[in-house]
């Protein structure tokens, strides 16, 4: 029983990262209908500015972090007016060619000021384990899945309890409807790139720490990601969070109680499950199209 | 019967142009890339690129080359050396050899890391019959079996030598008999573990247990809380940096204090920065290819030389892999005498045996049937809280 609640602490730590980037993704996904395949690469971008900030500029680790997200948000405003807009009236095809081109930009663009190396991140506070019974709590544990707790309730909060939140839940429902109420629906866009990209470098950085920065960290994150959407049901935004937390907890248990080596495919088996017996996910709505 | 001399006349000539030709054309190749005062060599090496930081192995050779033209070099000839990029990407490897074989018409090559490049060039190198010493790659085929034109020998150790070094280490732990691993599945791992189980099984060693971390993974929980309950005598653990540091600080925080075995594709140095915990660290042995710490008295001549020719230069693990060859390349070359051929380089570079170079751990012998120079490695791991190069468990090197 000791092992199975250590497992499940610890994938819900895991997960409470990879529910942030699920909900990354399904915030750029809901506003826009684009799946954003270059996200990973932006989880790293995020992490890799709190190291230049930290280590070059040597701003304290707090004004760094609140910086990269800041400089995520604005960078997510930019691909959003540079990048997509003028491209919106071409193939949809068109988005994740221009996502996974962007992606890999950054990370050529890491590799080539960092190469390969592997490179600590510092931490922000280092917290000593302590015990409850027999299981082992950490600092990281702790400040992970606080932050994303903290994170996830004010996100909600304003999502569903606050007049941006309900603009939003409008744009969501009908782009045109939103026109028509005089909702700038191209800012709104804009805007949720910002935020779909802050959010996953907010998740890089809290990630790095643990497992060490490197240009190609996003790319084990992305399929998480995806992962996580699917399970949760894509456009869902509480299926992205329960997913991502469900996938964390799966991954450890079946690196423990199957075989480690499932334990990497786990997100795969998870997409290829989902999409052959629920193909709308947990929380997803299944779309009846009246012909 | 005039014109039959005749025919026969030309006949002899056309033949002895022939033969005046092909012997002009022999021995031009002997001498190719040789003058009076010069010994052209090709330097491949990843000087750009994400994999640059091997580079240094290269800056480290041609320092040791220009360091023995200060000395007036190898009778009355002195190195002239040919850098070649090969971005540690195949098509540019094949592209940087071909130049030098075929423009810049080198003597011979010495040079390369990354497996994967060298094992490119081979079919470009290996025809023509140019000596090539590789210098840091790892991969066994890249010299074995030995190629038609014997002409290509390893002088750092290859992956066999280095994983039968880390199963013989595990098992000269006294007691050590219960062996697990945690391991990537990819041929890179298995080129250090599956020697290294050989070992471990030949001397009475079992394997309890296997456990998968594969690259990108950022949490060890599940396979430290396996391993833990397997309590084995010794990890073999053949991962590379990243994971290393995960499974060691996941190890740490689940309380599994067992000795970790670990590749050279992680130093003991790294490691301790990236992990920030000496305690984390403090179980951990790592392959270590030198005869000392890399800052160490025994390497300081090494050192010197390079930063001599390279001020700016910052020494790594990588700075002096590539000098041990480059000694054996200039004993065989003062060896072989002012009339020197490839052939006659070939000979005498078969003919090193037991050359302690003291840089690596390992003596070079090589031989026309064996041309894996570099048979063993040593090990890092910290003793008493210091960072010690050991020829076995608690025996300093």
């Amino acid at each position: 029983m000791d092992i199975f609640l250590q497992l499940t602490l610890s994938g819900l730590s895991q997960g409470a990262i990879f529910a942030l980037i699920a909900l990354s993704l399904t915030v750029v996904y809901r506003a826009t209908t684009i799946v954003n395949f270059g996200h990973g690469d932006f989880v790293m971008a995020g992490a890799f500015f709190v190291y230049v900030l930290v280590i070059y500029v040597e701003l304290p680790y707090v004004f760094a972090a609140i910086s990269a997200v800041l400089i995520m948000l604005g960078m997510g405003l930019g691909v959003s007016r540079g990048f997509i807009d003028p491209i919106k009236a071409g193939p949809h095809i068109g988005f994740a060619m221009m996502s996974i081109s962007l992606g890999y930009v950054l990370r050529g663009g890491a590799r080539f000021l960092w190469g390969r190396e592997v490179f600590p991140m510092p931490r922000v506070f280092d917290i000593e384990p302590f015990f409850i019974g027999n299981l082992v709590v950490t600092g990281d544990v702790l400040f992970i899945s606080a932050i994303v707790a903290v994170f996830l309730l004010i996100f909600f909060f304003i999502f569903y309890r606050t007049t941006t939140g309900v603009i939003i839940q409008a744009v969501y429902q009908s782009e045109r409807g939103a026109t028509l109420i005089g909702v700038n629906v191209r800012a709104f866009h804009q805007s949720m790139w910002g935020v779909g990209l802050a959010m996953g470098a907010l998740a890089g950085i809290l990630i790095a720490p643990i497992s060490l920065l490197h240009p190609d960290l996003g790319a084990t994150f992305l399929i998480r990601g995806f992962a996580a959407m699917t399970l949760g049901g894509f456009g869902s935004l509480g299926g992205a969070v329960v997913g991502g937390l469900l996938l964390g907890v799966a991954e450890q248990l079946f690196g423990f109680y199957i075989n480690s080596s499932l334990q990497d495919i786990t997100a795969y088996l998870i997409i290829v499950a989902v999409l052959v017996i629920r193909p709308a996910g947990l929380f997803g709505r299944t779309v009846t199209v009246r012909v | 019967m005039k014109s039959f001399l005749i025919k026969c006349m030309f006949g002899a000539m056309a033949l002895g142009v022939l033969l005046i030709g092909n012997t002009v054309k022999a021995e031009d190749w002997e001498t190719t890339g040789l003058t009076d005062k010069a010994i052209k060599v090709g330097v491949m090496g990843p000087f750009t690129g994400n994999a640059s930081s091997y580079s240094k192995t290269q800056i480290g050779l041609m320092a040791y080359f220009k360091h023995i033209n200060d000395q007036g070099g190898i009778h009355g000839r002195k190195f002239e050396m040919f850098p070649e990029d090969t971005a540690c990407a195949p098509a540019k490897g094949i592209a940087a050899a071909k130049k030098l074989v075929h423009q810049d018409k080198v003597f011979y090559l010495h040079g390369n890391s990354c497996s994967a490049v060298a094992m490119a060039v081979k079919p470009t190198v290996s025809p023509t019959g140019i000596p090539w010493i590789i210098a840091h790659a790892v991969n066994p085929k890249i010299t074995m079996p030995v190629n038609e034109k014997k002409s290509i020998y390893h002088g750092v150790p290859a992956g066999p030598a280095y994983g039968s070094t880390m199963g013989e280490f595990v098992m000269s732990k006294p007691g050590a008999k219960r062996i697990a691993m945690i391991t990537h599945t990819n041929d890179w791992a298995k080129a250090y573990c599956d020697p290294a189980i050989k070992v471990i099984k030949a001397t009475g060693g079992e394997i309890v247990l296997e456990q998968a971390l594969e690259r990108g993974q950022t949490d060890a929980t599940a396979q430290v809380l396996k391993l833990k309950g397997a309590k084995p005598d010794f990890i073999l653990g053949c991962l590379y940096e990243a994971e290393t540091v995960i499974f060691l600080r996941d190890a740490k925080k689940y309380g599994l204090r067992i000795p970790v075995m670990g590749t050279a594709g992680t130093d003991l140095e790294n490691t301790l920065e990236r992990l920030g915990d000496k305690d984390a660290v403090k179980d951990y042995y790592v392959l270590h290819a030198f005869v000392d710490k890399v800052d160490g008295p025994k390497m300081k001549k090494w050192n010197d030389i390079i930063l001599k020719y390279n001020p700016d230069e910052t020494i790594t693990g990588f700075s002096a892999v590539s000098m041990a060859s480059g000694v054996a390349a200039v004993k065989a070359l003062q060896n072989v005498g002012p009339d020197l051929t490839r052939s006659k380089f070939i000979a005498e570079l078969d003919k090193i045996k037991g050359l302690s170079t003291g840089i690596l751990a390992c003596d070079i012998t090589w031989s026309a049937t064996d041309r894996h120079g570099c048979k063993k490695s040593a090990v890092a791991g910290f003793v008493d809280g210091n960072p010690t190069v050991l020829s076995s468990w608690g025996k300093p090197w």
